[in-house]
């Protein structure tokens, strides 16, 4: 088998929500394979990426769950925010529409997830500053009244990307360094994977069987 | 927390979906939209007969309702390589691709299924299985040479 040691210390599981052609697959693809898609097709159903990043020290896996944004999965698609540790909600600063939206997406989110899930509000397509429709001030203002981080970020020149993912897994394991966020509560979000490299090997493949058997 | 061939409805939803779609069928005015609910959840069940009703529910939508096509064949593909049906599904990854080549999600399907099927030796069976039937081959022609001397 493949597993050996983890090369990870925690797996973090974030989700990706918004409005339909908002560039939620373009920002999960240039943060897991820092390439813009240039053509990118609707999102069936879910879509799945995964990173290992480091946060003080610690090598943390993000689980991604990218949503589709056609509103015919949306009944659907809502059982993958439960058990989130990371939201990432986002807009296109072209489209006020897709702003207008946020209050909704964020009721669900906040319906569906636990107090502890930190939700990261992305303006997308910043790259695209003559067609803007929506003002920064503005959305600052609307994630400072909500107690959302807020960034403005494209897809297309991966400005501000890599930055909403690791702010995001920072403020996580923030709370769970001051015990706000309790690991073993099955809707955290986040696994421990306590296992120091050439130890333990045998738990961990207990651990990784485990992790196969989809249980 | 896994990936898309393994992680599993919540019993809750797969209930709520059921209702919906039973609800519809009982009025004898099934809408693809319920029933493709259904079969979604269906299809990441961690039983077997779930999955199979939910393929069955899936195969009815791709030949009777023209709209879903893409989302009916990715699906397929998702609930036949839970079954382990690894040929199957991966028969509709390729006509999805036919369709709409180079799409990315469906791309990294066809990845996660290979790398499935190498992690559970199938591929190497599959090889191994050819060598054993060369060698079988190769001794009964022994024997037979032999035999007619």
């Amino acid at each position: 088998m493949s597993t050996g040691p983890y090369n990870y210390s925690y797996i973090f599981k974030y989700i990706i929500i918004g409005d339909m052609g908002v560039g939620k697959s373009c920002l999960l693809h240039q943060f897991t394979e820092k390439k813009f898609m240039a053509d990118c097709p609707h999102t069936i159903g879910v879509e799945f990426g995964t990173r290992i990043i480091e946060v003080s020290g610690q090598k943390i896996k993000l689980q991604i769950w990218d949503t589709a944004g056609q509103e015919r999965f949306r009944a659907v698609t809502r059982s993958y925010y439960r058990g989130a540790a990371g939201a990432l909600m986002v807009y296109d600063i072209t489209r006020r529409s897709t702003y207008n939206h946020l209050s909704s997406w964020l009721t669900d989110t906040r319906n569906l997830t636990n107090p502890s899930t930190v939700i990261f509000l992305i303006g997308n397509k910043c790259d695209l500053e003559g067609q803007r429709d929506v003002t920064y001030e503005e959305a600052s203002k609307f994630a400072e009244e909500n107690g959302l981080l807020f960034v403005e970020a494209s897809a297309k020149t991966g400005d501000n990307v890599e930055e909403a993912f690791l702010e995001t897994a920072k403020k996580i394991y923030q709370s769970i360094q001051d015990g706000r966020l309790d690991l073993n509560a099955a809707e955290s979000g986040v696994q421990h994977k306590p296992s120091q490299p050439g130890r333990n090997n045998l738990s961990n493949d207990q651990q990784a069987n485990k992790d196969n058997c989809a249980c | 927390m896994a990936d898309v061939l393994t992680e599993t409805v919540l019993p809750e939803d797969l209930k709520k979906f059921e209702q919906i779609y039973h609800g519809q069928l009982y009025k004898n005015d099934v809408t693809p939209k319920a029933q493709f609910d259904y079969a979604f959840c269906l299809v990441r069940s961690k039983y077997p007969a779930d999955i199979q009703k939910g393929i069955a529910l899936l195969e009815d939508l791709y030949r009777t309702n023209e709209e879903g096509q893409r989302d009916y064949l990715y699906y397929l593909a998702i609930g036949t390589a839970r079954l382990k049906e690894y040929s199957k599904a991966l028969g509709y990854v390729r006509s999805f691709l036919s369709i709409e080549p180079g799409n990315q999600q469906v791309m990294s399907l066809e990845q996660t299924i290979k790398k499935k099927m190498e992690k559970e030796g199938l591929m190497g069976m599959a090889v191994a299985g050819g060598v054993l039937v060369a060698v079988g081959a190769i001794v009964g022609v022994g024997m037979a040479i032999s035999k007619s001397k």
